[in-house]
């Protein structure tokens, strides 16, 4: 049974999800996760020690110590500043791919929900067919058909993404046209454009919004897992994430620092977009405490 | 129902022709001449030609396009460039292997899940609740590689208890019969050959099944919270049927629905994620010559491979869809 | 005496604050009797049964002190083995909205037959003898087939008439019925109150009935309890209140529902102002700050249940049971029948400076349909249901 007490006064509906998320433990931590994630990246050029790119071959596979906080990898670079760059081209490739996604997935999704009938259909069965080559199987396609780089990553990423907003936002759609302030809002002669606009949008955006987030901590995962099987950018130049521990696999037995400390750094930045999205489902759409 | 199973079949038939199509393009619409990608630093004008006649690429699209469906349809899936053998024949080979990988990682995910998330759900915000939402952060967090690399470390390098190479131990020498290591293990007679197979599965099923097992306990638990708080378990209480009773009649019983269609999805998962598994632990399964054949620009192989997992993960779906409203009496009888 | 509750009181811990759903609720049953339980949603009228079969949502709601006597028995600290004999066998309970009440997923038989295995050693067999019984003697044609039917299958009237004959099973000598009708089209309603009355008149069954609708209550029950955020504002035999109504909540409510027998000039009169909040913990009378009668005291102290007329023995059952309000200010019955106070002069007291209802919201009435609404927080007219109890939104049917 639903337990009524009256409700506290409302301050606007962001500033109240604001509030709330700020009063969420978890959240606070992915944001400081985050904040990690995104400060080593930025200033990546300013903190990194070493440059991420030139090593000196005595110093290969040393353990960290001072000098070296995260050790050495095989050609004596300084683990540490690898780390840091790939941070950047972590957050770039990600951001990017999951932005990719959302714009061709919005698109998709509010032509499908906003005008129905066949266009909903033949849209939905193009994203049928997308979401039938399932998780990174239908990216690692993508890159296999466009080639190697940052670019097509980023292609291939956010296409994968993209049906997965697409459904989300039509369904939002398709549920709210059927809403009373839709019907009457279309009762004062609203266009349907406007309606859209005005009316079913920002209602349909917040879900979209949590599912953004979530999908930037899996977009990391993505961006390294393609790098983890070789179909990374391919720059020697620049450390990724995924890359670097196919090149340290096989030290896993005498230099296992450095596959813990790329992974780690993986595994932070999901947490932190996991927590985050985790906590911003919380503060837009509270549920009575069970 | 029968409409409802005939709609859903009607409804798949569609998007694997959508996807075919897709397929064949790719192939085709490989940036520049699909022969000289295939071939790579080996192109020579002879084996160019040979490609292109292959391929039929001389011929209008139109053609090439009925030529390769009656050829999928026939059971032809084209050849490895690399080594010639027709895709089929190496897929029979390598694709029982990569069903005990999925399968085990199968039964990890869904065998401490289920149970994990009714326990959370049980005594919801307690500490064990707080305990099983750590982990599952953890396994939808750490990357399928990631986690089998520690898990090889700790368990293979430092503690020397399980094995991480391969899916059985070669030296054995197991006879292929069917090239499911663990069943070729029984069929070989000696159960240390059984043992040790299961020992090279543990690992890498963990690996696999992280992010499923994940998914499935969170979504056990939601599902039970939600129907714990439905009417007709206070109905059931209020006849004073026993805790133990309501538990599994009423609430699980409908608590399990949502997770049986979230299973389905997530073999999707388990088949995207060989790819990297079989790629860490070295599984001569179908994902790791998914990696080699796009490392050989074998794109043939490409092709077939993406279309032949497309075509599984909507059987399986389509299957539990099914199954979905065969256990659901409102979909049953409608 | 069947059911004896003294004093029951029950909290909900909230996120939000502590909810005082039930204060210092008593009443009394006897055997075979229909006591109605009516008032608007929060007032704690289904709160109130929920604990009395010991069946609130944990762990938010506990009781807090009080107790219910049924039969000798305490049951605020029972044995949770004794309440589950208790349950469905000798109190029965049946809710608002048949389709969500009803397990989905398992046939009618299945839960018919697990509601009597559950208390009689019968075997399956048997107990699906009885099921088609019960199932006949609710009016569902067919019984024997239709047992095999899933919920989804009955209308929604024949639902609830599945959950009485799963209530009525075990021949318990109490039935609960939460807003039985409230779900139901107006036409099947009635149907399913007659077949209520017919049934628990025939096994002399106990029946408390909650409801909003005054209409419900007033051809099924023999007493009435009218509550009000949590507590028992008036009590009287059915034919008593409606004839003469004396608690300014119950006179409002009269006043509010169209009748077929008021002259075509009489005004409808709205209870101005909204339900309190429940989160706080209640200082003086809770009606204080929507009642045209109120005095100073009414904001300070709040009133016990006590006879109208004072003096004489107190009888809490039956036919002849005591007319009780709890009020300080009572209105006279020509003011009752007018619906608002006639004593010349007279001004419903502004809350004392200093109490925490100073700065809530509350209404000053001056005439029927001219009411000025003084608050901090905006409060709105309540408009009254079509029944006569102002439903917030969202509650009632369906959930």
């Amino acid at each position: 049974m639903v337990i009524r007490a009256a409700p506290r006064a409302s301050r606007g509906l962001w500033r109240d999800a604001l509030s709330r998320l700020f009063r969420n433990g978890p959240a606070i931590l992915g944001l400081i996760f985050i904040a990690i994630f995104v400060v080593g990246a930025v200033l990546a050029p300013i903190i990194a020690p070493y440059d991420p790119t030139v090593g000196t071959l005595a110093l290969s596979r040393h353990g960290p110590n001072l000098t070296h906080l995260m050790g050495t990898d095989l050609l004596g670079r300084d683990e540490f500043s690898r780390v840091l760059y790939g941070a950047r081209i972590s957050l770039v490739v990600g951001v990017v791919a999951v932005a990719f996604g959302l714009v061709f997935g919005t698109a998709i999704g509010a032509i499908a929900g906003g005008m129905g009938g066949k266009v909903d259909t033949v849209l939905m069965r193009v994203t049928d067919v997308l979401l039938a080559v399932p998780g990174i199987l239908l990216a690692i396609g993508i890159v296999a058909w466009l080639g190697q780089g940052q670019i097509q990553i980023m292609l291939a990423v956010g296409i994968s993404y993209a049906p997965i907003f697409a459904r989300l936002l039509r369904g939002s759609l398709l549920a709210l046209r059927e809403a009373d302030f839709a019907t009457a809002a279309r009762a004062e002669g609203a266009t349907p454009a406007r309606i859209l606009l005005r009316h079913l949008m920002p209602n349909a955006l917040t879900p979209l919004i949590v599912q953004a987030t979530l999908a930037l901590a899996t977009a990391i995962i993505d961006v390294a897992g393609l790098g983890f099987l070789g179909l990374g950018p391919g720059d020697p130049r620049a450390p990724e994430w995924g890359e670097m521990l196919t090149d340290s696999a096989r030290f896993l037995q005498n230099a296992p620092y450095l596959i813990l400390f790329p992974g780690a750094a993986i595994v932070v930045s999901a947490i932190g977009f996991n927590l985050l999205g985790d906590g911003l489902r919380e503060a837009i759409d509270p549920r009575l405490k069970r | 129902m029968l409409r409802f199973i005939v709609r859903r079949i009607l409804g798949a038939i569609p998007v694997l022709f959508g996807l075919s199509v897709i397929l064949f393009l790719f192939l085709r619409l490989l940036p520049g001449d699909p022969a000289i990608a295939i071939l790579g630093q080996h192109a020579t004008p002879e084996l160019v030609a040979q490609i292109h006649a292959a391929l039929g690429l001389d011929k209008p699209m139109y053609v090439q396009y009925l030529n390769y469906m009656g050829q999928l349809l026939q059971g032809n899936f084209g050849s490895s460039f690399i080594d010639g053998r027709a895709v089929v024949d190496t897929f029979a080979l390598r694709f029982p292997v990569t069903i005990e990988l999925t399968i085990g990682a199968l039964i990890f995910a869904v065998g401490l899940g289920i149970p994990l998330g009714r326990l959370a759900a049980r005594h919801p915000n307690g500490w064990i609740d707080g305990l099983v939402t750590v982990l599952s952060l953890f396994g939808i967090s750490i990357p399928i590689f990631v986690l089998g690399y520690t898990l090889v470390y700790i368990f293979g390098v430092e503690l020397h208890w399980l094995p991480s190479f391969g899916p059985i131990d070669p030296r054995l020498n197991v006879q292929p019969v069917t090239h499911l290591p663990i069943i070729d293990a029984v069929l070989s007679g000696k159960p240390g050959n059984v043992v040790d197979a299961f020992a090279h599965l543990v690992l890498p099923a963990i690996a696999l099944g992280s992010i499923p097992l994940a998914i499935v306990t969170r979504i056990t638990r939601a599902s039970v919270i939600d129907v714990s708080n439905e009417d007709y378990v206070r109905t059931a209480r209020a006849k004073g049927l026993t805790n133990r009773r309501v538990d599994d009649r009423h609430i699980m019983r409908n608590a399990w629905l949502p997770v049986i269609t979230v299973i389905g999805l997530q073999v999707g998962s388990l088949l995207a994620g060989a790819v990297l598994t079989e790629t860490v632990f070295n599984w001569p399964g179908v994902g790791s010559w998914v990696v080699t054949s796009i490392q050989n620009h074998d794109y043939i192989v490409v092709q077939s491979l993406i279309l032949i997992f497309a075509t599984i993960f909507l059987v399986v779906n389509l299957v539990v869809d099914i199954g979905y409203a065969f256990l659901n009496p409102r979909i049953r009888y409608s | 005496m069947l059911l004896s509750v003294r004093d029951l009181t029950v909290r909900f811990r909230t996120h939000d604050g502590t909810v005082h759903a039930v204060n210092g609720v008593s009443f009394d049953l006897e055997e075979g009797e229909t006591l109605g339980l009516v008032g608007e949603s929060g007032s704690g009228k289904s709160v109130t049964n929920l604990a009395v079969m010991r069946l609130l949502p944990q762990p938010a709601g506990h009781i807090e002190r009080g107790t219910v006597l049924f039969e000798e028995l305490d049951l605020t600290n029972a044995p949770e083995a004794s309440m589950r004999d208790l349950r469905g066998r000798e109190i029965a309970m049946i809710f608002q909205d048949p389709m969500t009440s009803l397990n989905p997923v398992l046939t009618i038989e299945e839960q018919m037959v697990e509601t009597i295995q559950a208390h009689r050693r019968v075997t399956a067999a048997d107990a699906r003898v009885r099921a088609i019984q019960l199932l006949g003697m609710v009016g569902i044609a067919e019984p024997a087939s239709r047992l095999r039917n899933y919920p989804h299958q009955f209308s929604g009237g024949m639902r609830q008439r599945v959950m009485i004959a799963i209530a009525l099973a075990l021949e318990p000598k109490l039935l609960i019925a939460d807003e039985p009708t409230t779900a139901l089209d107006v036409t099947i309603q009635a149907q399913v109150l007659e077949l209520l009355q017919r049934l628990t008149a025939e096994r002399g069954t106990a029946v408390i009935l909650i409801t909003h609708d005054l209409g419900v209550v007033a051809g099924m029950t023999g007493r009435i309890n009218v509550m009000y955020a949590g507590y028992i504002v008036e009590a009287a035999t059915t034919p008593e209140l409606f004839a003469k109504p004396r608690h300014p909540y119950t006179v409002g409510l009269l006043h509010s529902i169209p009748r077929l027998d008021a002259g075509s000039d009489e005004a409808l009169i709205p209870i101005e102002g909204v339900p309190p909040d429940l989160r706080l913990a209640p200082v003086g009378c809770p009606f204080a700050p929507r009642c045209a009668w109120r005095t100073v005291q009414c904001w300070t102290e709040n009133p016990a249940l006590n006879p109208v007329e004072p003096g004489g023995s107190v009888r809490t059952t039956g036919p002849e049971a005591t007319h009780r309000i709890a009020c300080w200010n009572p209105p006279t019955a020509d003011e009752a029948t007018a619906g608002a106070p006639l004593r010349p002069g007279f001004e419903p007291a502004p809350p004392p400076a200093g109490s925490p209802q100073a700065t809530g919201p509350y209404v000053l009435p001056v005439a029927p349909g001219n009411a000025e609404v003084r608050s901090e927080e905006g409060a709105e007219s309540a408009m009254p249901g079509s029944h006569g109890f102002p439903e917030s939104p969202g509650s009632g049917s369906g959930r």
